[in-house]
């Protein structure tokens, strides 16, 4: 049962820090002629290593800055590691950001199969739980015209139906994302919830130490880009709040 | 549980798919090729000198030798250029090709004297195509039945020199060379080995789909498996965002898709009427010549400009969600690739307008429209990943291809270039691609083999290179984004 679903290998990040980012061609010639090409290094994760178990909800803490979100994006494969490498074996969906790639001249529809291919679903199983996305946003016949014509709450239930109806192998949550009204913000938390519960491996990044304990067994706390602790959720919210 | 992506092909029909598509591509290429795929125009071919005087008055009893030889593979005819003294004459002149090697009288013909026009020309033809006057002494020689004063003269240019050429005038050697040409056919080395290269590529793609499988079998990654598992994964969302990008181009215009196929038609109605009431230019199916350049030097336009902003213009997905990031650059070229079979339409229907009619070297079209969309996505991709890092290559480029279409004969004839900007052609891609085409519509014939290789490799060259500096480049893309 217990496959390794994630694994990652003394990875390290550093960013470039150059004061003004050089974005023209001559800019980069006569910078590069008066010696000047020099950059500011920014370590972001500095040899971090852990692994996450199949099934497992894994808790992200830490304060602003301490390269949570680069250690997200790395996991989810947007950025390569300067150093060090990631292992994921299985499909990632990352709840970073929701409805990144709607198109606002396309339909409700359209925009789901379009969302769904690019967070790599294949055309019959969006096929088979289209209904689902459909009556879970609770959009009913707007589903069929363009996107610019919805409220920013109609946007939010689309986007958060589509990346919420399917159940992916690992999970990556950014905070748990309650949309709409109060009703339905009830409904998406309820989702959530159960989403992690159910059998998916999940890295789960949160602020809210309550919502920590009650997700996850395991916790790791990032600071300044290095594992400061990792173990039991209780011990390590427990140190980090003292 | 998400059904789990069917990660892995089904490696035994893919490769029976493609051997099978290979065998049939290769008999129907033979085919279509027909008797291009054999013989070409010979490169031994003379051509005619410059006239520059009269021979002899070519009265009875006269005659006109020239000796000469020529690599000509197959001869099939000869030419003579005629002057008249501008007179009416009368009489008939005869023109008779001699191997002088063993005697024997190679081609002949007679012609009305009085209907040969001052400059005009005459030729004689072979029956069949004669294969034993390859570097042969042959002589060409004329006579005639004419009075003095109503006989016509064969004209000669007296400074041209060529080697093993000499000219007697009534048996009296004279220095220069008779205004005269001789054309035929060789054939085609690849054309008589085509069956041999079918049965060696072919065995070399079995070979390789075996060596594939053993190396699968071993549990080996390979690049081909790796692309065909990425085919078979991101397929969908290549579809998706195709259709996306045609179905945004002409949203909320009237006319939609209708503009696809109009486009080409106003641009070749508005360069037809300018460039064959200005420039005049002696160029047969002028419509279906400019129409064809149009099109396909429209597409790589579209294409590469496409390209340049597809990594840019979705920054938002590639900084929140992974996708391989040559999925951008490659919908952006399939995209244009589905305007550019749309455009297909008016092209077909101008050549037949201008009572062209389909020969089966039409069917040839998707091989250069092939070349020119991987061409198109190799050049792309260097595009897309030179943005992101140096803006100003957008301003660079449109001023390079600017000067690309230019340089391209679009709606200029080749033959207007001057021979030192004429090698420019000659390391012009596009140019490779745009002639393959009209080939196949206006003279309805395929072009040499020569073209197919370099369509091919011209196209997968830029495919190579393009690839090679995105795929240095990519990881680097999100920084800068």
């Amino acid at each position: 049962m217990s496959r390794t679903m994630i694994e990652v290998n003394d990875v390290t990040m550093r960013f470039h820090m150059n004061n003004d980012k050089i974005m023209s061609l001559k800019e980069f010639v006569t910078t590069a002629l008066r010696g000047k090409l020099h950059y500011d290094e920014f370590t972001a994760l500095d040899h971090v290593s852990f692994s996450v178990q199949q099934g497992e909800t894994l808790g992200l803490i830490g304060r602003n800055g301490a390269g949570k979100s680069t250690m997200l994006k790395v996991i989810s494969g947007i950025l390569k590691p300067t150093g060090g490498n990631v292992a994921v074996h299985g499909n990632v969906v990352p709840m970073l950001e929701l409805g990144c790639g709607f198109d606002f001249d396309l339909t409700g529809r359209e925009n789901i199969f379009l969302n769904g291919a690019i967070l790599g679903y294949t055309e019959e199983y969006l096929k088979e739980k289209y209904g689902e996305i459909v009556e879970f946003s609770e959009l009913g016949a707007f589903i069929e015209s363009p996107l610019r014509n919805y409220s920013s709450g109609m946007l939010a239930r689309l986007a958060f139906s589509v990346a919420a109806m399917v159940q992916p192998e690992v999970l990556i949550v950014d905070e748990i994302l309650a949309v709409g009204d109060a009703e339905f913000q009830e409904k998406s938390r309820a989702r959530m919830m159960e989403l992690m519960g159910g059998g998916t491996t999940v890295l789960f990044v949160s602020h809210s130490l309550d919502q920590i304990r009650e997700m996850c067994r395991r916790v790791i706390w990032l600071e300044q880009g290095h594992v400061k602790m990792m173990g039991p959720a209780d011990e390590i919210c427990e140190a980090y709040t003292g | 549980m998400r059904k789990k992506q069917a990660a892995d092909v089904n490696l035994k029909r893919v490769a029976l798919w493609i051997t099978g598509a290979y065998a049939l591509l290769a008999v129907l290429l033979y085919i279509l090729m027909g008797y291009q795929l054999h013989f070409r125009e010979s490169r031994g071919n003379l051509a005619m000198p410059t006239a520059e005087t009269g021979t002899v008055e070519l009265v009875q009893g006269s005659a006109v030798e020239q000796r000469f030889s020529a690599k000509i593979q197959r001869l099939e005819s000869v030419t003579v250029q005629w002057g008249t003294y501008y007179r009416p004459n009368a009489g008939t002149v005869t023109i008779e090709l001699f191997n002088e090697a063993d005697g024997t009288l190679l081609m002949s013909g007679s012609f009305d004297a009085a209907a040969i026009a001052e400059g005009g020309t005459t030729e004689i033809n072979a029956e069949e195509p004669i294969e034993t006057a390859y570097l042969a002494p042959l002589l060409l020689r004329i006579t005639s039945d004419s009075q003095p004063g109503s006989a016509v003269s064969p004209l000669m240019s007296a400074s041209a020199k060529e080697e093993g050429f000499s000219l007697n005038l009534n048996g009296a050697p004279t220095n220069g060379v008779l205004c005269f040409s001789a054309s035929g056919e060789d054939y085609i080395w690849t054309g008589l080995h085509y069956w041999e290269f079918a049965a060696g590529f072919g065995l070399l793609l079995v070979l390789s789909e075996l060596f594939i499988w053993n190396q699968h079998k071993k549990g080996k990654h390979s690049y081909v498996i790796n692309a065909l598992i990425a085919i078979k994964k991101y397929g969908f969302l290549i579809r998706q965002m195709v259709s996306r990008d045609f179905k945004l181009k002409y949203k909320r215009s009237i006319l939609g898709v209708f503009w696809s196929f109009l486009n080409p038609l106003l641009t070749m109605a508005v360069q037809y009427a300018v460039f064959s009431s200005l420039f005049r230019f002696d160029i047969p199916y002028y419509p279906v010549y400019l129409i064809t350049g149009i099109v396909l030097f429209n597409f790589f336009t579209e294409a590469s400009n496409m390209s340049l902003t597809s990594i840019l213009g979705n920054s938002g997905l590639i900084t929140k969600v992974y996708v391989p990031k040559y999925i951008y650059p490659l919908t952006r070229v399939l995209s244009s690739l589905v305007n550019l079979v749309i455009a297909l339409i008016p092209l077909l229907l101008v050549a037949l307008f201008s009572g062209l009619l389909p020969t089966k070297a039409w069917l040839l079209l998707p091989f250069p429209l092939l070349c020119l969309t991987v061409f198109s996505l190799g050049f792309g991709l260097i595009l897309a990943s030179a943005m992101v890092f140096f803006r100003d290559v957008q301003f660079l480029w449109g001023v390079m291809n600017m000067i690309w279409m230019y340089m391209t004969p679009i709606f200029y004839p080749e033959s207007i270039l001057p021979k030192s900007v004429a090698r420019v052609l000659e390391v012009n891609p596009l140019y490779y691609f745009i002639s393959f085409a009209r080939s196949c519509v206006i003279n309805g014939v395929s072009p040499e083999p020569m073209a197919y290789v370099q369509c091919v490799g011209v196209a997968l060259l830029m495919l190579l290179v393009g690839a090679f500096v995105f795929y240095k480049t990519q990881d680097k893309f999100v920084l800068y984004l």
